[in-house]
């Protein structure tokens, strides 16, 4: 594999990784340490936006190379497959072609079927209204309107329209479908099905991740990845309110 | 019970949405279970919300840590799904919800234990992660090996 193939490798792996939704540090590693396993010395920044990475050639001639990353979701099974990938390279350095093969095949991971996951997304907010002190008839309504919100999510993002709408909408669906199971069967707690329906929406483990990352020393990412959550957490909030408002005001 | 039963679940399908391997689910469960059940634990008997979160992400911590070492996967893989419980999503919500009431002070107060409380999740499964790492490190250098931590 000569330096320009390789620089190709370590960035399609990073990149994986980065749309997966891992640290930062885990990225810049992982990028490093596969340009170590051909004896390169590499140097690489990460931003949660994009990847630039330069690499020294065999006499001494620099090649960078940036990718511009848009999508960020959470997908820890490609995490871990590129984590173990990179580790195997430095027992066993595979040819280019073998690498972009396993690459291209890690980066067509199936995500569960959709109904699976819409079903698990109404078991999440089910869970956690019984967590948050709701009983069992709101977390009902919330399993109802969690899996609808996913739904709609899920065909929100295919379209693609800009990325703080899905979340908006989601908020609207979520303040709506708690008002209606209010008014059609009283008795339930508007609050406790509103926060388990949103559950799988607000950004705590962004807010989480971002701390991490400051923690890690990359204040930049983390400042970023603070920005995405609290835009996350106010495009929900917004939806809600808007629809309780309006609610309340013509029901 | 009912509690240990419902945080396993939450995690698990958690872990279905963030896409976790399907034999690695039921290992994702317990991380979430054990979080919750310290941090309610210690947030009934002690009080205190962002000492007992913080206790609940050092459970995972050292849940995900050592899980990571068992199957042979990264830890974030564990501790991911596991802080779902624990991390203050619904408290950065309601922050926004009070602001739109025009309860600024309430606001206020919630958007610090937002903070705060994801500060000490991220501190506590760091402070596991260090430690892990720093004694990996003091063994590998004592076999005297090349072994790359996870």
């Amino acid at each position: 594999m000569d330096v320009k193939q390789l620089c190709e490798v370590a960035l399609k792996a990073g990149e994986i990784l980065l749309v997966s939704g891992a640290e930062i540090y885990r990225v810049e590693d992982t990028v490093t340490r596969i340009c170590r396993s051909y004896n390169v010395e590499a140097d690489c920044f990460v931003m949660p936006t994009g990847i630039f990475i330069t690499v020294f050639g065999s006499n001494r001639e620099p090649i960078s190379v940036v990718r511009r990353v848009k999508a960020r979701t959470v997908d820890l099974s490609r995490i871990e497959k590129v984590n173990s990938f990179s580790r195997s390279l430095i027992i066993n350095p595979v040819t280019y072609e073998e690498a972009v093969k396993t690459l291209n095949g890690i980066r067509r991971t199936k995500r569960y079927h959709f109904l699976l996951r819409l079903f698990a997304a109404g078991i999440t907010a089910f869970s956690f209204t019984i967590l948050f002190k709701g009983n069992e008839r709101d977390a009902l309504a919330a399993f109802l309107i969690s899996m609808f919100i996913y739904f709609v999510n899920e065909k929100i993002s295919q379209t693609g329209m800009f990325y703080f709408f899905e979340f908006f909408i989601s908020g609207v669906i979520a303040g709506m479908g708690s008002l209606l199971a209010v008014r059609l069967f009283p008795g339930l707690n508007l609050y406790r099905i509103i926060i388990g329906a949103i559950m799988i929406l607000v950004p705590g483990v962004a807010i989480t991740n971002a701390i991490k990352d400051a923690l890690n020393g990359d204040i930049a990412s983390s400042t970023f990845r603070m920005a995405e959550a609290i835009f996350i957490a106010a495009a929900v909030g917004a939806g809600v309110s808007i629809a309780l408002y309006v609610g309340f005001n013509n029901l | 019970m009912k509690e240990l039963i419902f945080s396993f679940v939450g995690s698990f399908s958690a872990g279905i949405i963030f896409n976790v391997a399907a034999k690695k689910l039921i290992w994702i469960g317990f991380s979430g279970a054990i979080g919750w059940i310290v941090y309610s634990l210690l947030y009934s008997s002690a009080g205190s919300l962002i000492f007992s979160t913080f206790a609940g992400a050092i459970a995972v911590g050292i849940y995900s840590e050592s899980m990571a070492r068992l199957v042979k996967s990264p830890s974030t893989i564990f501790s991911i799904p596991g802080i779902f419980p624990l991390v203050p999503g619904i408290t950065a919500y309601t922050t926004v919800q009070y602001m739109v009431e025009n309860n600024l002070s309430g606001a206020a107060s919630k958007a610090v234990e937002t903070a705060a409380s994801a500060g000490a999740i991220a501190f506590g499964i760091m402070i596991i992660y260090g430690l892990f790492r720093l004694v990996h490190k003091i063994n590998s250098r004592r076999k005297k090996s090349i072994n790359y931590p996870k």
